[in-house]
C-alpha cells in the first residue's frame, strides 16, 4: 500500500509528529545554545501534541470513533499551557545563567557534575 | 495467721526499714546513724525473742517447743501467675538460726563502732544484709528463698570491697564470683524442680481428694495457697475421672514443703536427664555444690580465707557466724527432703567432703602465720563436721543401722552450726580486738598478752577453747555427737574424723601460746595494748556466756531442733524402707539374673 | 538402809563434787577482790575441798555401815578357787551361778544432754565401793595439798621476780603474783577429777577426762611466761589428745553397737530396765562371764541380719523378723561375730588411759609436766589425774577381752621398766619422782593386765598417798633450796628433819618395805602400805605366769626387776638429798625447814602412807572395800589368741603364791636398796666412775631413750610438713587454679574484645566502604553535560523500545 495514495489517516499525522519529535530531540542534543535547546523542547512537545490530537480525532479513525476522544484534545491543550509555563521558567533560568556566567552555552553549565 | 505475718515480716524487713530511715539522716552524724542501726538490730533481736519465747503476751506466734511441723506459717500471693507466694514460716531447724542471726548481727553492730569510713553507707548495707539473711532462713517459697539469697550477696560484696583491708578488691570479687557461681547452679536446679513439680499429682495421693482421707500426705501440712489448692484439686479430679490424660496440665509450685512431699512420695523428679542420672540426682548435685560453696567445703573454700582476712571485724563475725550456716541449712532444708533418692546415692559424697574438709582445714590452719587466716581455716574444719553429721545416712531395716544414729548426726550437725555461730564470731572478735590495737596479725609477733590484758585474754581463752571442743563449752557437743554418729556409716571415715581432735588441739594451743603466753610482747606498737573496753566486754561476754550455756546445757538448742530434725530423718528413713530398699533389691535381683547368680543370700525365698 | 543410801550417797558425793565448782566460779569472778592479793581464794578453795572430804568420809562411813566388810572374806579364796569353770558339774554350776553376785551400785541420771529416739546421752552417776573409796582418797589428798599450797605459793601473794625468765633487754621478768589463780585452777581440777569418778557413763567420763586434761594444761603452764612451761603444757594436752583419739574410737565402737554409754542398769520411769554396758557384757545369766553383747553381734553380723530382714519384707508381721534375728544371735555369737568390736572398744578406751596415765608410748609428757608448781605435781601428776587412767581401766575392766588385757599388761610392763631405767640417771628431784610415777602407774596397769583388778586399784590408792607425800617433800626441799638439782643438795636431814623423815617413810612405802610371810608374822606379812599392794601385784603376775608360760615370764620379770630398780633410785634420791656432806654450801646455808602449814600435811600423808594398806578385820581394809566393787566372772580364753588364759583372780591369794611373790618382792627391793646404799649411802663405790664405765648406756638413759627426738622426727615434723604442703596446695594449686581461671577469663574477654573490634565492626565498616566506593565510581556518569544526558535518555529509550519489542516478539 502506497502511503501517498491512501487517504490521510492517523498514521500520516503520526509520521509528521515523529519527524517533529526526532527533530526536536536532535536539536536538544546537538545545540549548545540554551535557546536552541528550548526550541528543541518546543518541537518535542508539539510533536507529541500532534499525536494526541490525531488520536483523539473521530474523523481520522478507521471506524469513525475517536480513540481517545476529548481526552486527547484536552491533554494537547494542557501541553500547550505547560509548554508556555516551561518556556517562561526556562528563559528566566537562562537569563540568570547568562547574568552569572556571561554565556548561554549549556556545556558550561556543568557545576552539578559528580 | 495475721499475727505471724506481722511478726515474721517485722523480723525480716525491720532492718531494711531502718536502712530506709538512715537514707534520710544527714551524713555528718555518724553516731546517730550507728545508734539507729544498733537500735534496729536490737529490736530485731527482741522480735525474734518474742517469736521464740512468746514475750509480751504474743501467744499467737509463740513458738511451741516439741512440735516438729512448721509454725507461724503464712502465705500471701506475690506473683500468682507463676505460683510464687510470699510464704514464710519457721520450725526447729530455722528458728535457732534466726535467733543466732539476730543475736550475732546485734553484737557485730556493736563491734562496728570503730568503723569511721562512710558510716552511713556502711550501716545501710549492713542492715540490708541482715534482711537478706533472715529472709533466707524464714522463706518457705523456693523463689523467695532465692531472692533473699541474692539480696544478701550484694551488700556483702560492698562491705568487704569498700571497708576491707589492703587486698579487699581481690577478696570481694573472689567472694562474689564464687557465691554467684553457686547461685547460678542453684537457679538451674530451682527451675528444673519447678517445671517438674506437679501439685495435681501430689493431690492425687494426698488426703485432699475425698476418697483417700487416710493418705500419708496431709495436704494441710503443706500450707499450699487456696488458689493453687483449687487448681490442683480440679486437675487431679479431672485426671482421676479420665477427662484429661494423666500428666496433662500440671500445676507447678515453688512451695518447699510441697516439693519435699513430691520428692518423697511421688516419682515426679525421677525422670532420666543426663548420663543415666535422674533429674533429682542432677538437681541435688547442683544445689549441693551451691550450698557447699557457702559452707564452705574443700575444694571450693578458698574464698573464705581471703574474705575473712580482708573483711573488717564485724563483717568477719557475720560471715563466719551466719553466712556459713546457710549452706548447712540449705542442705538440711532443701537438698535432702526434696531429692531423697539422690541424697541416698550421694551420701558418700557428702560425708567424704565433710571429712576431707575437717582434716584439710585443720592441717591448713596449723600452717598459717596470719591470725585471722588461721581462724578462717578453723572454720573450714569445723563446718566439715556439719556436712558429716548431715550425711551419715545409716538406715536399713532390721540392722543396727537404724535412723537414730542419723538423727544424732543431723542433730549434732545442727548443734554444731549454732555452736560455731557462737564460737567463731567470738574468735574473730578476739582477733579484731588485738588487731585494732597493734595493726598486725602475724602470729610470730605476739606473745605476753595475758600479762598486759588479762580479762581480754581470759575471754579469748574461753572462746578459743570452745573452738577446740572442750567439754563444758559449745564446740564439744556438736563435734562429739557428729563423730559418734559416723561409726555406723563408715568405720574408716569415723576413725579419720576422730583423729581431727588431735590436730584441732595442736593448732589452737599453739596459737594461744604464741599470742597470749610468754614473757613479753614481741611485735610493733606494744604500748598500744590497752585493757579491754566496756564495749568490747559487752560483746565478748555474751558470746562466752552462750558458749558455756550451750556446752553445759545443750538441750537449750536440742529442745527446739530435735523434733523437726527427727521428723525429717524419720520421714526419710520411712522413704528408704518403703521405696529405696525395694529399688535396690530389685536392681540387685536383676543384676543377679543377668549374671546367673542363684545363691545371693539377699534374694531368699 | 539401802533405800536411804540410794538417795543420800548421790547427794553427798554430788555436793562434794560440785562444791569445788562453786569455789572455782567465785574465784574466777571475784578472786582478785578476795582479801589482800586474793588470799581469800585459798581459804575458799580449801574450805570447799575440806567440806568435800567430810561429805566423802560420811559417804564412806555410810557405805561401810550398809555393806560391812565381811570377816569371812579371808577364808573365801580357798572356797572359790576351784570354781574354775572347766571343772564344774551342772549342779555345781547352778550353785556357783547363784553365788556370784554383781557388785552393788547406785546409778541414775542427773540430766540429759541429748536424746535421739532410744539413744540417750546424759549426765549421770554410778556409785559403788570403788567410787566411794576414790572420793575419800581424792578429797583427802587434795585437802592436804590445798593446805600445803597455801604455804608453798605464798610468793605469789606479792609482786615477784621470775629468775627463770629473761626478757629481751636482759632483765629478769618482774610480774604481779597470781595467788588466786592457782587456787582457781586447783578447784576446777578437783571438780573435774571428782566428776570423772562420779560419772555414771563412759561419755561423762570422757567429758571430765578432757576437763582434767585442760586443768592439767593450765596448771603445768601456770608460769605462763616460761617457754618451757608453755611447751610442756601444750605437749601434755596434745599427747593426751592422741590417747583421746583412741578413746573416741572405742566410744564409737561401743555407741554404734550398743547405743548406750551407761555403766549400770538403770530403772526407767516405765518400770523397764535400761541395760548398761556392764550387765550386757557380763550377763548374770552366764555367770557374769565375758560375752559379746547382742548389739555388737548384730552390728558385726549385719549382712546376715539384713538378709533376714529382707526375707521378711513382704510378710505382714514386723515383729517376726525381729524375733528371728533374736533367735539367730547366739549362733552368730558362737562364730565370734562382734568379738573384734569388743576388742576395739576395749583397746580404744585403754588408749585414752595410756595417754592420761602416761604409759608407753605416750609417757613423754609427764616428766615435762613437772614445770608446774610442786603442789600441782603432787596432786595432778602423781596422785589423782594420772591415776585416772588406771581408774578408768579398772572401772571399765569388765569389758576388756583377754587380748585387750594382754595389751594392757605389756603396756604396763614396758612402761614400768622404761621409766624406772630413766629415773636412775635423772638428777632433777622432781623428774626422778615423775619417772617413778610413770613406772608405778605401769605397775598398776601391769596388775590390771594380768588379771589383778583388786591388786591394781589397791596399788592406785596406796601409791596416791605415798607419791603425793614424796612430791610434797620434794616441794619442801625445793622451797628450801630454790633448786631442783640433787647434785646441789645433800645433808639436809639436819636442817629439815620433818621433811627428811616423812620422805623416808614415803620411800620405804614406795619400795614396798615390809617383812614377807616367811618371817612368820601375819599370814600375808607385815609392812608399809606399798608392801601389800606391790606384793599382791607380783603375786598376780606369778599366778598369771602359772597359766601362760611365755607372756607370764616376761611380765613377771618386768615386775620383779622394776621393783629392784625402784628401790635403787628412790634411795639414791633420798641419800643424795638428805645424807652425806652438803655439796653446795650456798644452798645448804639458806636451807630451812618449811612452815608448819607445809609440813603438817606431810605428817598426815606419811601416816596414811604407812597404814593405808593395813587390814583391820571387819572394820577396814582397802582390798575388801575394792572386793565389793569387783565384777565376778571370768574373761576366759582369748579368741584371737586361744592360748591366752586368764586364771581366776582369787587364785593369787593362795598361800604358796603369796610366799613366792613376797620373797621376790622383798629380795629385789632389798637388792636395790643395798645397791643404792653402796653408791650413795656409804659411798663405797663412786657413781661417777660407774657412769664413765657405762657411758653409752648412761647417755641413752639421760636422753630418756631418745623418745622426744624420735617423736619429733616421726610425728611432729611430718605433721608440720603436711600442714605446710596443704597450705601450699591451698594457695598455689586451688587458689592458683582459681586465679588462673580468672586470668584466662580475662584473656578470653580480651580476645572477645578483639573480635568485636575487628570482625564485627569490620564487617559493618566494609559494607559502608563498599557503598561509598560504588557511589564514587558511579559519579563519573554525572558529567553535568545536558546534552549528554539527553543522548543517554534517547539511547535508553530506544534501547528500551528495542528490548521490549524483541522481548514481546520473542
Amino acid at each position: 500500500m502506497n502511503p501517498l495514495t491512501t487517504p490521510v489517516g492517523v498514521s500520516h499525522f503520526m509520521a509528521v509528529g515523529a519527524v517533529m519529535f526526532v527533530c526536536g530531540v536532535v536539536c536538544m542534543a546537538a545545540k549548545r545554545n540554551a535557546l536552541g535547546v528550548l526550541m528543541g523542547i518546543e518541537l518535542v512537545l508539539n510533536g507529541a501534541n500532534i499525536n494526541f490530537v490525531a488520536m483523539s480525532s473521530p474523523f481520522l479513525s478507521a471506524h469513525g470513533r475517536g480513540g481517545l476522544g476529548l481526552d486527547g484534545q484536552f491533554i494537547a491543550l494542557f501541553v500547550i499551557v505547560l509548554a508556555a509555563a516551561e518556556a517562561a521558567v526556562a528563559l528566566a533560568i537562562t537569563l540568570n545563567f547568562y547574568n552569572n556566567h556571561a554565556t548561554i552555552d549549556v556545556d558550561r553549565a556543568d557545576e552539578l557534575r559528580g | 495467721m495475721d499475727q505471724s505475718v506481722i511478726w515474721l515480716s517485722l523480723i525480716v524487713f525491720l532492718p531494711a526499714l531502718a536502712a530506709l530511715v538512715l537514707a534520710f539522716i544527714p551524713k555528718g552524724q555518724p553516731d546517730v546513724i550507728k545508734l539507729i542501726s544498733l537500735a534496729a538490730t536490737v529490736a530485731v533481736f527482741l522480735a525474734s525473742c518474742v517469736v521464740t519465747f512468746g514475750w509480751f503476751g504474743a501467744d499467737e506466734v509463740h513458738f511451741q517447743k516439741g512440735v516438729a511441723e512448721m509454725q507461724d506459717v503464712f502465705s500471701l500471693p506475690w506473683i500468682p501467675s507463676f505460683n510464687i507466694f510470699y510464704f514464710m514460716g519457721t520450725d526447729g531447724i530455722s528458728l535457732p538460726l534466726v535467733v543466732l542471726t539476730t543475736f550475732v548481727t546485734m553484737l557485730s553492730m556493736g563491734a562496728s563502732w570503730t568503723i569511721n569510713k562512710h558510716v552511713k553507707a556502711y550501716c545501710i548495707l549492713f542492715l540490708l544484709l541482715e534482711t537478706g539473711m533472715l529472709g533466707v532462713f524464714l522463706a518457705l517459697d523456693f523463689f523467695l528463698f532465692y531472692v533473699f539469697w541474692e539480696v544478701m550477696l550484694l551488700p556483702m560484696y560492698f562491705l568487704i570491697g569498700v571497708w576491707g583491708g589492703p587486698r579487699r578488691e581481690y577478696a570481694a570479687i573472689k567472694f562474689f564470683l564464687y557465691t554467684l557461681l553457686g547461685s547460678v547452679l542453684m537457679l538451674i536446679a530451682i527451675l528444673m524442680l519447678y517445671f517438674n513439680s506437679d501439685l495435681a499429682e501430689l493431690a492425687r495421693i494426698s488426703d485432699l481428694l475425698p476418697d483417700n482421707a487416710a493418705a500419708s500426705v496431709k495436704w494441710a501440712d503443706l500450707h499450699i495457697d487456696p488458689s493453687a489448692t483449687q487448681a490442683a484439686e480440679e486437675v487431679a479430679l479431672a485426671r482421676e475421672a479420665g477427662r484429661i490424660p494423666p500428666a496433662a496440665s500440671p500445676v507447678h509450685t515453688f512451695n518447699l514443703l510441697a516439693l519435699a512431699a513430691m520428692g518423697q512420695h511421688t516419682s515426679l523428679f525421677n525422670d532420666q536427664l543426663l548420663f543415666g542420672k535422674s533429674m533429682q540426682w542432677w538437681s541435688f548435685l547442683l544445689l549441693f555444690i551451691g550450698f557447699i560453696i557457702k559452707v564452705p567445703a574443700v575444694p571450693v573454700h578458698t574464698w573464705l580465707p581471703d574474705a575473712h582476712v580482708e573483711a573488717p571485724t564485724p563483717i568477719s563475725m557475720i560471715l563466719a557466724g551466719i553466712l556459713l550456716k546457710m549452706g548447712g541449712y540449705g542442705i538440711i532444708r532443701i537438698c535432702y527432703p526434696i531429692c531423697p533418692d539422690a541424697g541416698y546415692d550421694l551420701a558418700w559424697l557428702v560425708v567424704g567432703i565433710g571429712v576431707i574438709s575437717m582434716v584439710y582445714g585443720a592441717f591448713a590452719a596449723l600452717a598459717q602465720k596470719d591470725f585471722k587466716r588461721l581462724v578462717a581455716y578453723s572454720s573450714v574444719s569445723h563446718m566439715g563436721y556439719v556436712l558429716v553429721g548431715i550425711g551419715v545416712w545409716s538406715a536399713w531395716s532390721g540392722t543396727n543401722f537404724n535412723p537414730e544414729y542419723w538423727q544424732m548426726g543431723m542433730n549434732g550437725a545442727m548443734f554444731q552450726m549454732v555452736a560455731h555461730g557462737i564460737s567463731s564470731p567470738g574468735m574473730f572478735f578476739m582477733v579484731g580486738i588485738i588487731y585494732e590495737r597493734v595493726h598486725h596479725r602475724n602470729l610470730d609477733e605476739f606473745g605476753g598478752l595475758f600479762a598486759k590484758a588479762p580479762i581480754y585474754s581470759g575471754i579469748a581463752f574461753g572462746i578459743f577453747f570452745a573452738g577446740l571442743g572442750l567439754p563444758g563449752l559449745c564446740g564439744f557437743i556438736g563435734e562429739v555427737f557428729v563423730t559418734l554418729s559416723v561409726w555406723n556409716y563408715s568405720h574408716a571415715l569415723a576413725v579419720v574424723s576422730a583423729s581431727v581432735v588431735i590436730l584441732t588441739a595442736s593448732y589452737i594451743l599453739w596459737t594461744l601460746q604464741r599470742v597470749y603466753l610468754g614473757p613479753e610482747y614481741k611485735g610493733p606498737h606494744g604500748d598500744h595494748i590497752t585493757p579491754i573496753t566496756g564495749r568490747e566486754l559487752a560483746i565478748g561476754v555474751p558470746l562466752l556466756a552462750f558458749a558455756i550455756l550451750l556446752g553445759v546445757y545443750p538441750r537449750a538448742v536440742f529442745d527446739y531442733t530435735t523434733p523437726s530434725i527427727n521428723k525429717e530423718v524419720t520421714d526419710l528413713a520411712a522413704w528408704t524402707r518403703a521405696t529405696k530398699e525395694e529399688q535396690l533389691l530389685a536392681r540387685r535381683m536383676e543384676r543377679d539374673r543377668r549374671q546367673g547368680v542363684t545363691d545371693d543370700p539377699l534374694i531368699g525365698e | 538402809m539401802h533405800t536411804t543410801l540410794e538417795s543420800s550417797l548421790p547427794l553427798l558425793l554430788g555436793m562434794a563434787w560440785l562444791l569445788p565448782l562453786l569455789s572455782f566460779t567465785l574465784i574466777v569472778l571475784f578472786g582478785q577482790r578476795m582479801g589482800k592479793h586474793g588470799v581469800g581464794a585459798s581459804y575458799l578453795a580449801t574450805f570447799s575441798i575440806v567440806v568435800g572430804f567430810l561429805f566423802s568420809a560420811i559417804s564412806l562411813g555410810l557405805w561401810l555401815y550398809a555393806n560391812p566388810l565381811s570377816a569371812a572374806h579371808a577364808a573365801e579364796p580357798e572356797a572359790q578357787i576351784d570354781v574354775a569353770r572347766e571343772h564344774k558339774t551342772p549342779a555345781e554350776e547352778h550353785h556357783a551361778a547363784s553365788d556370784l553376785k554383781a557388785p552393788d551400785y547406785y546409778t541414775g541420771d542427773l540430766y540429759t544432754l541429748g536424746q535421739f529416739g532410744s539413744l540417750k546421752i546424759s549426765i549421770s552417776y554410778y556409785i559403788d565401793a570403788l567410787t566411794v573409796g576414790m572420793f575419800a582418797m581424792v578429797t583427802l589428798i587434795a585437802s592436804c595439798i590445798h593446805f600445803y599450797a597455801i604455804g608453798y605459793m605464798h610468793d605469789e601473794l606479792h609482786d615477784l621476780t621470775d629468775h627463770e625468765v629473761t626478757l629481751a633487754d636482759g632483765r629478769h621478768l618482774h610480774r604481779p603474783g597470781r595467788f588466786h589463780r592457782f587456787f582457781q585452777y586447783l578447784s576446777l581440777f578437783c571438780f573435774s577429777m571428782l566428776g570423772l569418778v562420779y560419772a555414771g557413763n563412759i561419755f561423762m567420763v570422757f567429758i571430765f577426762w578432757e576437763l582434767v586434761g585442760i586443768c592439767s594444761y593450765f596448771l603445768i603452764g601456770f608460769y605462763i611466761e616460761r617457754k618451757s612451761a608453755c611447751n610442756a603444757a601444750n605437749k601434755a594436752f596434745i599427747v593426751n589428745r592422741v590417747g583421746d583419739f583412741g578413746m573416741i574410737v572405742g566410744l564409737m565402737a561401743l555407741w554404734g553397737a550398743l547405743g548406750t554409754f551407761a555403766f549400770g542398769d538403770a530403772k526407767q520411769a516405765d518400770g523397764t530396765v535400761a541395760r548398761g554396758i556392764f550387765s550386757q557384757v557380763r550377763d548374770a545369766g552366764q555367770e557374769h562371764a565375758l560375752i559379746v553383747p547382742d548389739g555388737m553381734v548384730r552390728a558385726s553380723a549385719w549382712k546376715m541380719v539384713q538378709e533376714v530382714a529382707v526375707d521378711h519384707r513382704d510378710h505382714a508381721d514386723p515383729a517376726a523378723a525381729e524375733s528371728e534375728i533374736e533367735s539367730r544371735l547366739s549362733d552368730y555369737r558362737d562364730q565370734h561375730y562382734g568379738y573384734w568390736l569388743l576388742v576395739v572398744a576395749g583397746v580404744g578406751i585403754f588408749c585414752g588411759c595410756v595417754g592420761k596415765s602416761a604409759q608407753f608410748p605416750l609417757h613423754v609428757w609427764l616428766p615435762d609436766a613437772m614445770e608446774g608448781p610442786t603442789p600441782v605435781s603432787a596432786l595432778v601428776h602423781s596422785a589423782t589425774m594420772v591415776a585416772a587412767g588406771v581408774y578408768l581401766t579398772g572401772r571399765f575392766y569388765p569389758v576388756f577381752t583377754p587380748e585387750a588385757r594382754l595389751v594392757i599388761a605389756y603396756t604396763g610392763g614396758i612402761t614400768l621398766f622404761l621409766a624406772a631405767t630413766i629415773a636412775i640417771t635423772a638428777t632433777d628431784i622432781k623428774r626422778v619422782l615423775a619417772y617413778s610415777t610413770v613406772s608405778q602407774l605401769g605397775y598398776m596397769m601391769l596388775a590390771l593386765g594380768v588379771g589383778g583388778w583388786v591388786a591394781g586399784l589397791f596399788h592406785l590408792i596406796t601409791h596416791a598417798f605415798f607419791k603425793s607425800l614424796l612430791f610434797l617433800c620434794s616441794g619442801s626441799v625445793i622451797h628450801a633450796c630454790h633448786t631442783n638439782e640433787m647434785p646441789k643438795m645433800g645433808g639436809l636431814l639436819k636442817k629439815m628433819p620433818w621433811t627428811g623423815y616423812t620422805m623416808l617413810a614415803g620411800c620405804l612405802a614406795i619400795i614396798g618395805a615390809g617383812l614377807p610371810p616367811i618371817f612368820g608374822f601375819w599370814p600375808f606379812g607385815f609392812g608399809l602400805s606399798g608392801f601389800y599392794s606391790k606384793d599382791s601385784i607380783i603375786a598376780q603376775a606369778y599366778s598369771f605366769w602359772m597359766a601362760n608360760p611365755t607372756h607370764g615370764m616376761i611380765l613377771f620379770a618386768a615386775a620383779a626387776g622394776g621393783a629392784s630398780i625402784t628401790a635403787f633410785y628412790m634411795f639414791r634420791l633420798w641419800f643424795m638429798t638428805f645424807i652425806g656432806q652438803p655439796r653446795d654450801h650456798h644452798v645448804y646455808e639458806h636451807a630451812h625447814e618449811s612452815p608448819r602449814i607445809m609440813y603438817l600435811p606431810l605428817v598426815v600423808l606419811a601416816s596414811f602412807a604407812v597404814i593405808i594398806g593395813w587390814t583391820f578385820p571387819g572394820v577396814w581394809s582397802v582390798t575388801d572395800l575394792l572386793e565389793q566393787a569387783r565384777w565376778p566372772g571370768e574373761a576366759g580364753a582369748g579368741v584371737l589368741m586361744p592360748s591366752l588364759i586368764y586364771p581366776n583372780e582369787l587364785l593369787s591369794h593362795q598361800h604358796h603364791v603369796h610366799l613366792i611373790a613376797g620373797l621376790t618382792a622383798f629380795s629385789t627391793a632389798l637388792g636395790g636398796f643395798l645397791l643404792a646404799t653402796v653408791f650413795y649411802g656409804v659411798r663405797w663405790l663412786n657413781p661417777a666412775e660407774v657412769r664413765q664405765q657405762f657411758a653409752p648406756v648412761y647417755t641413752f638413759l639421760i636422753n630418756k631413750w631418745y623418745f622426744d627426738e624420735l617423736y619429733d622426727v616421726l610425728f611432729v615434723t611430718p605433721t608440720h610438713f603436711v600442714a605446710m604442703i596443704i597450705a601450699w596446695f591451698d594457695r598455689q594449686i586451688i587458689d592458683g587454679f582459681i586465679n588462673n581461671l580468672a586470668r584466662w577469663t580475662y584473656r578470653v574477654a580480651t580476645f572477645d574484645d578483639l573480635i568485636d573490634r575487628y570482625l564485627v565492626d569490620g564487617l559493618v565498616n566494609l559494607t559502608a566502604a563498599w557503598t561509598w566506593s560504588l557511589g564514587n565510581s558511579l559519579r563519573g556518569l554525572q558529567t553535568g553535560l545536558l546534552r549528554q544526558y539527553i543522548m543517554l535518555i534517547v539511547i535508553g529509550t530506544v534501547a528500551l523500545t528495542i528490548i521490549v519489542n524483541f522481548a514481546s516478539a520473542g
